[in-house]
């Protein structure tokens, strides 16, 4: 077996150049089982069935994303071979010029590619086991379960998903090397390090111009999805074209542009080595501009899954937890007639005379219940046209009130000839749009009388239980006025006498059957039932956005890691010259951080850029993030990068410059 | 006229005592300032090791190295850096310059990593190029330039700070016999008219022949001296070719 030992020899060898790999690789590796195995979490939880269909659903969402992870993480690893097996290429030469055979050569790289696959797959899936012990108690707090008890889990259909998905992985990889191996004749491995002296840089006024056209497409692709106001699928998708080709032509034209620019100051380009490295970037950024769009448009992705993720899930927990002012709420409306579209006429139902009616017993489990009633009043086209799609609801002034008493609130006063408008949703985007209406003292025409109102008469309670508070403004006005009005929907609100789950099961019991008049929507909403759609929803965006962003980081960050490690190793020559004439090692350490500096940051700054226009449109357009929860998703997101980006940067500084005094101890 | 370099007793072992290679084995010599020194000697005479030891790459074994009256053996890295860049210039056999960088970029480059003001760097670099004459290639990079040409170039980078010791491995090694008779002029040139020192390293008589001064190495020992005095080239030539002979390398090896 000496091929497998010769093969242990390299892989020990390389690993100290490519620990970056092979961590990059285990981590992923590690990821992508925690991400599998939350399925079987479920094991030291005390479930409800709810929640157990919640995370069974999660499980899915999970498995989904796995095999468009894989596809990524596949694509990374097949690169990063790439980049082993051209640093290989010599010692194969030599090996033939031995009288090696073909066949041998593909058995080492065969040994060495399971040897790598099997290291990686075996650690990665240790590490993923103990991550997701700590993960269980992280996703039993998002779901709001109880842990029942501890007890080690193991996820098995996470563990066989890991090693087919990896597996095929690898076996790709290999048979990519064998391939390579058979096609490749001695000379091409022999010369394979002999620099190609010929390579070509676009010509200067070009990059000038072409980072001029960049710069007009991003600023296009940035105007077209910040504009007001709503825009189509198609606009959006104008931009991501002019986005990534802009993000392309930057790339391509960058360090021409810059080269140029910074030749023009002569005590700057003349200054220590500052020229060389200019230089340097610019000679490889022919091979590098397509990696270096791919790695801009990745961190895009991750930095914007990350911080608006996080932000959107800790947005919804917040504002679903509002919408729960009471225990339960009990809403009867109007159906849609069979086309879908025409509201049926509503006649208003008598809540608590049918709960007697239906025999249900609310006092056995209520301490507290009433009832109130939502009022249509025609007439106000412009004024509903300007609140909501639906048109607003009118609500008598002692219902609000009476709901107010309940939350624990005093009650409002109206002067006469006012109305007060509760926009029952504190989206920041809604508020504000209501508080300007409100701030030009609009007039509506209820019960044959003008009513005024201004902005100090916009209130923003959820005024039932309820999933969605979708942007539907509650007038508030004088009781007489609503008197012959026509009612649009009846709430029974409802507090329980105590804690715990048996309320909400006898609650949903009393009113199930209900006796009520034909072609009338009913819904009941609990404070648990919000609570676990809530829950759901938070739970699925949290872990989603952290599962992908994750991903695309390690994978981006990777791929500059492996490229400037090799770009290193090719470099050790012009470095070697460097020393030769006497540079001073603080000037080559420190040229060798800018060059490093420079293809982790401006890849980087791109994408946060790209990231700040992406996420505002998106708040824009959905109203799903309040200032808060956008501070604490770029927080969340900042931190991850600081130490996941931040810690391939120093990785591959470190790894270059060792890489670089190895040798030159060695000519020493 | 002043010694410039001073070597005193250079030994330069390889290897363990089982199996030394003594690559310079007491070698002692004075270039003086403004000479254009030649050192000669068959294939693993030591010539390179020597070269290496007094540039500061390797460090002799034991010996003094004196570099306008500094021991350059006792330095310390930093130091020798620091020195390299100052006082030292270097020609090598297979060129070595930046593949990334233009002509004049690779000229300038000696003087950028001084730290010199960037006004001095464009005329100090425009006039060693055309002391090299090269003037006409400085905007093309390495190769786009032909072997003499980008050995002037190094020339010029390894002269444009004006170092007190000129170091050449081979300068010729790699060049057509016109090339060679254009850089060695300017070599000639360059002592002459700027009162440069140059310590050149070569296998070949014809190269050689340029030099005031020949240094005649063999294992290790410095085996015989020529001095040029009055001479032509052509009969110094000759001289030198009798030297070799004696030196019972084989001549193959050296013309
Ligand atoms: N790093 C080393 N380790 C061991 N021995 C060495 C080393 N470098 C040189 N030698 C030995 O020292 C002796 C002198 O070598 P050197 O390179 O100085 O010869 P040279 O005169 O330059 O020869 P050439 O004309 O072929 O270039 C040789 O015997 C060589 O084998
Ligand atoms: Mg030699």
């Amino acid at each position: 077996m000496t091929s497998f030992k010769l093969a242990l020899r390299n892989v020990k060898k390389s690993f100290r150049d490519y620990a970056i790999y092979f961590l990059t690789l285990t981590f992923g590796v590690c990821i992508f089982f925690v991400f599998n195995s939350i399925e079987s979490q479920q094991a030291i939880m005390d479930l409800t069935n709810g929640q157990m269909g919640i995370l069974r659903l999660l499980n899915n969402v999970m498995t989904t994303f796995s095999v468009f992870v894989s596809v990524i993480l596949g694509a990374l690893i097949l690169y990063a071979n790439r980049f082993l097996i051209r640093r290989r290429k010599k010692e194969f030469g030599i090996y033939m010029t031995l009288g090696m055979e073909k066949g041998a050569m593909s058995r080492i790289l065969v040994s060495e590619t399971i040897l790598v696959g099997l290291i990686s797959l075996g650690v990665g899936t240790a590490m993923g086991v103990l991550l997701s012990q700590g993960m269980a108690l992280v996703t039993a707090g998002l779901l709001g379960a109880e842990i029942g008890h501890f007890e080690f889990i193991f996820s098995s259909a996470a563990m066989w998903k890991t090693v087919i998905c990896f597996g095929a992985v690898f076996l790709l990889t290999l048979i990519f090397n064998v391939f390579m191996v058979q096609k490749q004749n001695l000379i091409d491995l022999i010369y394979a390090d002999r620099k190609n002296e010929t390579f070509k840089t676009p010509k200067l006024f070009l990059s000038v111009f072409l980072f001029i056209v960049a710069a007009v497409l991003l600023g296009g692709a940035y105007f077209l999805v910040s504009g007001d106001g709503v825009f189509g699928v198609q606009t959006l998708g104008v931009a991501i074209v002019l986005g990534v080709v802009g993000t392309f032509l930057f790339f391509f034209s960058l360090s021409g542009f810059f080269l140029k620019l910074l030749q023009q100051n002569k005590r700057v380009y003349l200054k220590g080595l500052n020229m060389f490295v200019l230089r340097q970037i610019n000679s490889k950024i022919n091979t590098t501009y397509i990696s270096m769009t791919m790695v801009c448009l990745m961190l895009f992705i991750s930095i914007s899954t990350l911080s608006s993720g996080i932000g959107v899930a800790k947005g919804l927990a917040e504002s679903m937890e509002k919408n729960i002012p009471f225990d339960a709420g009990f809403l009867v409306n109007a159906g849609f007639t069979k086309d879908g579209e025409t509201v049926r006429d509503y006649p208003g139902v008598d809540l608590i005379r049918a709960a007697k009616e239906g025999g249900a017993d609310l006092s056995g489990f209520a301490k507290t219940y009433w009832t109130t009633r939502y009022y249509k009043a025609d007439g106000n086209a412009d004024m509903d046209r300007e609140l909501s799609d639906m048109g607003p609801r009118f609500m008598k002034l002692s219902d609000f009130n009476t709901i107010l008493k309940n939350r624990g609130v005093d009650p409002i006063a109206l002067a006469p000839g006012q109305f007060a408008i509760d926009s029952g949703f504190d989206n920041e985007a809604y508020v504000e749009k209501l508080t300007a209406l409100a701030g030009r003292a609009p007039t509506i025409r209820v019960g044959g009388e003008k009513l005024k109102t201004d902005a100090s008469l916009l209130f923003q309670y959820a005024l039932y239980v309820t999933q969605n508070s979708g942007m539907s403004p509650t007038l508030i006005v004088p009781d007489a006025l609503l008197d012959g009005a026509r009612p649009a929907a009846d709430v029974l609100h409802i507090i329980y006498k105590g804690e715990g789950r048996e309320y909400d099961t006898q609650c949903r019991e009393a009113l199930k059957g209900l006796p009520l008049p034909s072609g009338v929507e009913r819904s009941l909403e609990t404070g648990a039932s919000v609570r676990e759609t809530s829950s759901t929803a938070t739970t699925t965006i949290a872990y989603l956005a952290i599962y992908l962003g994750i991903v695309f980081l390690i994978t981006s960050a990777a791929i500059l890691a492996i490229s400037q490690l090799s770009e290193t190793s090719d470099n050790i020559s012009r470095y070697g010259l460097l020393r030769k004439i006497g540079t001073d090692e603080r000037m080559i350490h420190r040229a060798l951080f800018t060059q490093i500096l420079i293809f982790f940051g401006v890849p980087l700054a791109l994408a946060l850029v790209h990231a700040v226009v992406g996420i505002s449109m998106v708040n824009r357009v959905t109203g799903m993030l309040g200032t808060g929860s956008i501070l604490a998703g770029s927080l969340f997101m900042a931190l991850i990068m600081l130490i996941v980006y931040g810690g391939y940067f120093f990785a591959t500084y470190l790894g270059s410059k060792n890489m670089l005094d190895r040798e030159y101890a060695r000519i020493e | 006229m002043s010694a410039i370099l001073q070597a005193h007793h250079v030994e330069k072992y390889y290897g363990n005592r089982n199996n030394l290679t003594k690559a310079l084995d007491g070698i002692s010599f004075d270039v003086d300032a403004g000479e254009f020194m030649g050192v000669m000697g068959a294939s693993g005479s030591g010539k390179t090791t020597l070269l290496n030891c007094i540039s500061t790459i390797d460090t002799a074994t034991s010996g003094q190295i004196l570099i306008g009256g500094v021991d350059v053996t006792a330095m310390h890295a930093k130091a020798l850096a620091k020195f390299r860049r100052e006082e030292l210039g270097f020609i090598f056999q297979d060129f070595n310059l930046l593949d990334t960088l233009t002509a004049y970029e690779n000229i300038a480059l000696a003087l950028t990593i001084l730290d010199t003001p960037h006004r001095e760097i464009d005329r100090r670099t425009q006039d060693a190029a055309r002391i090299l004459g090269i003037s006409d290639v400085l905007k093309k990079y390495p190769y786009q330039m032909s072997g003499g040409q980008r050995q002037r170039v190094a020339s010029a980078r390894a002269i444009v700070t004006e170092p007190s010791l000129v170091l050449a491995d081979e300068p010729t090694g790699a060049l057509d016999s016109k090339s060679a008779r254009m850089l060695l002029e300017r070599f000639e040139h360059l002592v002459e008219q700027r009162n440069a020192t140059i310590l050149m390293v070569t296998h070949d008589a014809f190269s050689a022949s340029y030099c005031n001064r020949i240094l005649f190495i063999r294992d290790g020992k410095l085996f015989h001296e020529l001095v040029r005095g009055g001479a032509s080239r052509k009969q110094f030539f000759d001289r030198i070719i009798e030297v070799i002979s004696l030196l019972g390398g084989d001549a193959n090896d050296i013309i």
